[in-house]
Formats: structure tokens, C-alpha cells, sequence
């Protein structure tokens, strides 16, 4: 606990302090990126790690934040400060909704059915072209004015520091929900489920609850990221972007809350420097994947955590 | 009523498609326990190699046919002694996130090799139509769908009849006491994961004639598999079978009717109303949610 909370307060507090020293308008960029990948890691990580549940649908809440940020910024024009908390609770909407189903279901079945969620709303996002513009997405959704009459720097460093709010608010959310009778009742449903509903734990609400925080801080990071990108197509519903989110999760360290800070920044790292092997950076990944299962099954945070145990003065 | 008719056929005919690409699965699953996520991979390269043996190398099609089997039932074999034999016994996770992480390595590493354009397996059949009375059926369609009728049965009397199907029953239902009787039990299950992946591929290479083999057609082809093994009951052969037909039909009658535009979310919308009101399937008695 102390470390963890150490460690969070250090490494955010020195991302604060990151663009007073970096002066380039690529790496302010992957500093967005590794920010909006904490977002989502950390919601991932909520589910992963404490409902122990597999959601290969999580895009569904990163494009119902994303299409919902750039439909009312286009259509109404509303300003970012509220079309991002919008988009948050139209996602925390759709995780009632999702997670009120799916949760029932468990292993397998709840990894295909969240799956076919995230499907079937890529095809509505594919064919409801009154609302989502269709296959073309939804391009020019508007940069704030105070970011946009700012030389490019500046709307970079500008939009990394929205990207840290959300993000240290993502990570500050989990923390609190991590220490909550909430959270300590979500990892005894995940190592023993009928012990914790022997104590009086209802594995079903708790769930749910947990998936709709998650679906909230996702819905969030889709509306930073129709308002950076500037751009949204169906495909923010893909398959691409579950699999960085279980990449980043798994090589931090599932059911940690450090892990959802140390994959993100490890994996667009990893990413922009495989960038010259553009090709084969894909399969890499995915031999990455087999080997993180294998070999480090809790992860780089699960490894460092063992070996200081086994350092530590008895 | 011949418009329904011609509808009702086609949904028959992909249906039997449909039960074909999902028979891998529903094996490995219903006798491993492993929900193998690559399994749309599999079937993919089966495709791809049954494209590579008919019209590049020149091979005629059953021989191709048959170096498909063998190809990709040696791949599932090594597949299963060295990745997914390592996390036996850890639960379904640890099985899902391997086989993601391979359906990852596999869907790319052929894209770099193969690349993205569509290819045709050659039929040895051509695509004339044939009129039976008001319904038209071509000709390569029908020979397929008798293909996949003869594959189900052979895979289901290897299972029921032979030795090595003994065994694999004796596994899955007692995998100490299997042991203790002198069955091999790592063999059984990489034989089980190479029928798995060998169905896979031959269930690509069929269809890659009709339809089309590509690189990046394995995450819908695990998806509507995926589909059709939760509608028939997971491991069960019948139930591949009539999920498949079931997806079929309702999908060329919705197509043919209503709109073309949501088809393929026909079938998510089924598994969503049937894991609510029938989670374990139409014909799998065992309740699978705790």
C-alpha cells in the first residue's frame, strides 16, 4: 500500500513535470500516448484484476466515449469540459447495460459475449450513418480554441496535461477503489468466490459495480482521444486496441496498481521503437503475449514484487 | 414462397459451412477445457495453404486436401506440447490469453508473408448452376456441403469407435484414472488439439473455394464459430451441427427480408438472447454458470 501509493504520486508527479524539460513535439506526443494508454490500462486492469473476468469487448466503452464526445462537440458544439464527463457517463450507460448481462456469465462465455457487444456495435457504428456518419467516421472534431490558436508545442503540451488529469484521476479513482471494502471484496470473489459469499459478499453487485467504474474511466479516455486525434471511425470498436489494452495490463502486472503505470509506458515505448519494423511489430506482440503467459504469469510488477521478497531482511 | 425457398436453401448451405468451421472448437473445448481463440487463425492458414498446394503448386485438390490435414494437425500437435501443455491445469484464463497471443502472432506473421489480398482454392468442380425445381444451387456448393457432412461423420466415428477416441473420452472424463489404466495422456491431448486444428484447416480450405482464403478473415471466422458453438452447447457435436444450421438460416431469411446491412450481428444478438435464457445451450444438459 505505501509503496504502491509511493510509487503512484512519484511517477505522476514527475509526469507533471515532464514538458517543463522536453521540448520536442514527438516525444509530447508519446507522452500523450503513454497517458491515454494508462487510462485505459487502469480501467482494463479494474475488470482483469478485480472481477478476475476476461473483457475482450472493452473498446465498446472506449468508442461509445469516443463517438459520443465527437457527435455532440460536432453536432452541438459543446465545449471539451463536457463533452469528456458526457462521454464518460453515456460509457458508464453502457456498462450498466453490458455488465448487467454479462456478468451472469463466466470464463469463455463471458469473454465471447462482451466480444460480441464490442461487435455489434461496430456494425451499428458501421451502419447507422445518420448518427455515426457511417464507415467514413466522424473527421474534424474541434481542437478547443484556447489549444488551438497555440503553436503545435503547445497543443501538444496542452493536451498532455487534459490527458494527465484524466489519468490521475483514473489512477486515483482505482487507488480508492483498491483500499474500498469495495475493492479488498473483489479480490476475495476472485480467489474464492463461495468463501466471500459465505462472509456476506454479493459477487454480482459488487461486479457490476466495479465494471461500471471501469466503463466510466474508458468512456473517458474515448472522449480525450476523439478530441486529440480529432477523428472517429468504427474502428476505435476493434480488435487492435483490446489488444494493447491486455498487453499493457498483462506485462505490468494484472491486479496491481502499479502495472496499469508501468505496462502502458513499457509497451508505446516498445511500440515507437519497433516503429522500423513496422511489420513485424504485430507478431512480436503477440509472441510477447505468449511468453508474458508463460513465463511471467503476474507480470513485471508480479517479478520485481517476488524478487524483493525474497531480498527482504527476515 | 420460391423466394423463401431459394433463402432457406442458401441458409441451409452456409449453415452446414457454419457447422464445419465450428467443429474444431467445439472438440477442444468440449473435450480440453480451452477455449482456443486461434482457432479462426487455424482455419485461415488451412485456407492459405490449400490456395498455395491447388494453384500455385498444381496439386490436385484431395491431395491438397490431404496435406492440409497433415500440415495442420502437426501444427496443432506442437502447439499443444509446447504452449498450451504448459498451462494445463491453470484454468481457462491462462489458456485464452495463450491462444489470443498466438491468433496475434499468427493473423501477422502471415499477413507479412502472405500479404492481404483474397485467393481462391481451386475446386475441381465447376460453378454451374443447377436448377432443382424453383431453387438454384450451384454445383461446387453442393459437393462441399456433402464434403462437410463426410468430415463430420469421420470425426465423429474417430471419436466414438476408434481407440484413440476411447482414450480421448477416458481423458476428459477422468484424466488420473485414464493414467492409472496406462493411456498416455499428454498424447491424448495433443492428438485431440491436432484434430482440432486439422478440422480448422480443412474446414479453411473447403471454404476458401467457395468463399475466400485471407489473412485477416480469422478474427470473424472465430467469432461466428464461436457463435455457433455457444447456440449448439460447447462440446457437443449435434449441437455444432444445428447451431450452425440455426445461424444459417436465420441469417440468409434476415438478409433476404428485413436488411443485408446487420446480418453479421445476427448472431451476436442470438448468443446475447441465448446465454440469458438458455446458457448452456439447446442441447447440453450440465449448467455451465456457477
Amino acid at each position: 500500500m505505501q509503496f504502491e501509493r509511493r510509487f503512484l504520486l512519484i511517477a505522476m508527479g514527475l509526469a507533471a513535470l515532464l514538458p517543463f524539460v522536453v521540448r520536442d513535439e514527438y516525444l509530447a506526443h508519446i507522452g500523450v500516448l503513454i497517458l491515454f494508454s494508462v487510462t485505459l490500462a487502469a480501467s482494463f486492469n479494474l475488470i482483469v484484476g478485480y472481477i478476475g473476468e476476461f473483457p475482450l469487448g472493452h473498446t465498446a466503452f472506449l468508442g461509445v466515449g469516443a463517438y459520443a464526445a465527437a457527435i455532440l462537440s460536432t453536432r452541438a458544439g459543446a465545449p471539451i469540459y463536457l463533452t469528456i464527463p458526457i462521454a464518460g457517463l453515456l460509457s458508464a450507460a453502457t456498462g450498466l447495460l453490458i455488465g448487467g448481462i454479462t456478468l451472469r456469465l463466466r470464463g469463455p462465455f463471458f469473454v465471447i459475449v462482451t466480444l460480441c457487444f464490442a461487435e455489434v456495435l461496430r456494425l451499428v457504428a458501421n451502419n447507422w450513418v445518420g448518427l455515426t456518419n457511417g464507415p467514413m467516421g466522424i473527421s474534424g472534431v474541434p481542437t478547443p480554441h484556447w489549444i488551438a490558436s497555440q503553436p503545435i508545442l503547445g497543443q501538444k503540451i496542452s493536451f498532455y496535461y487534459i490527458g494527465w488529469v484524466i489519468a490521475a484521476l483514473s489512477l486515483y479513482v482505482c487507488y480508492r477503489f483498491v483500499y474500498s471494502n469495495l475493492g479488498r471484496g473483489g479480490v476475495a470473489v476472485r480467489e474464492n468466490r463461495f468463501v466471500a459469499q459465505s462472509i456476506g459478499i454479493k459477487p454480482y453487485r459488487y461486479a457490476l459495480l466495479t465494471f461500471v467504474i471501469a466503463a466510466t474511466l474508458c468512456g473517458f479516455a474515448g472522449g480525450f482521444y476523439a478530441h486529440y486525434i480529432s477523428y472517429v471511425g468504427p474502428e476505435v470498436f476493434g480488435f487492435p486496441f483490446t489488444v494493447s489494452m491486455i498487453i499493457m495490463v498483462l506485462l505490468g502486472g494484472k491486479g496491481t496498481l502499479v502495472g496499469p503505470v508501468v505496462g502502458p509506458v513499457v509497451v508505446v515505448l516498445l511500440e515507437e521503437y519497433l516503429r522500423d519494423f513496422q511489420d513485424l511489430r504485430l507478431s512480436i506482440f503477440g509472441l510477447i503475449v505468449m511468453a508474458v503467459v508463460l513465463f511471467l504469469p503476474a507480470g513485471l510488477m508480479g517479478f520485481v514484487a517476488r524478487r524483493r521478497e525474497t531480498y527482504a531482511p527476515a | 414462397m420460391d423466394l423463401f425457398l431459394q433463402l432457406l436453401v442458401n441458409g441451409l448451405i452456409s449453415g452446414a459451412f457454419y457447422a464445419l468451421s465450428a467443429l474444431g472448437l467445439t472438440l477442444v473445448f468440449g473435450l480440453m477445457r480451452v477455449v482456443n481463440f486461434a482457432h479462426g487463425e487455424l482455419y485461415m492458414v488451412g485456407g492459405l495453404i490449400g490456395w498455395a498446394l491447388t494453384s500455385n503448386l498444381g496439386l490436385d485438390f484431395f491431395t491438397s486436401l490431404l496435406l492440409v490435414i497433415i500440415i495442420l494437425g502437426a501444427a496443432g500437435y506442437l502447439i499443444d506440447r509446447v504452449l498450451i501443455s504448459r498451462v494445463r491445469g491453470e484454468g481457462e484464463e491462462a489458456g485464452i490469453l495463450l491462444t489470443i497471443g498466438l491468433s496475434i502472432f499468427i493473423v501477422n506473421t502471415t499477413l507479412l508473408v502472405v500479404g492481404t489480398a483474397p485467393e481462391k482454392v481451386l475446386l475441381p468442380f465447376s460453378n454451374r448452376p443447377l436448377f432443382l425445381g424453383p431453387v438454384v444451387v450451384t454445383q461446387s456448393r453442393l459437393f462441399v456441403v456433402a464434403l462437410c457432412a463426410l468430415l463430420i461423420a469421420a470425426a465423429h466415428l474417430l471419436i466414438q469407435r476408434t481407440k484413440l477416441g476411447r482414450a480421448m473420452r477416458a481423458t476428459f472424463q477422468d484424466p488420473m484414472a485414464a493414467c492409472l489404466v496406462g493411456i498416455r495422456s499428454h498424447q491424448v491431448y495433443a492428438m485431440t488439439f491436432a484434430l482440432g486444428a486439422a478440422l480448422a484447416g480443412v474446414a479453411g480450405m473447403l471454404l476458401g473455394s467457395i468463399y475466400v482464403a485471407q489473412a485477416n478473415v480469422g478474427g470473424l471466422v472465430s467469432l461466428k464459430a464461436f457463435v455457433v458453438v455457444i447456440l449448439g452447447g460447447m462440446g457437443s457435436f449435434a449441437g455444432a451441427i444445428v447451431g450452425g444450421l440455426i445461424l444459417g438460416v436465420t441469417e440468409a431469411l434476415w438478409g433476404g427480408y428485413v436488411a443485408t446491412g446487420y446480418v453479421d450481428a445476427i448472431g451476436f444478438a442470438l448468443v446475447i438472447a441465448m446465454l440469458l435464457f438458455r446458457p448452456y445451450g439447446l442441447f447440453s444438459r450440465q449448467a455451465e454458470r456457477a
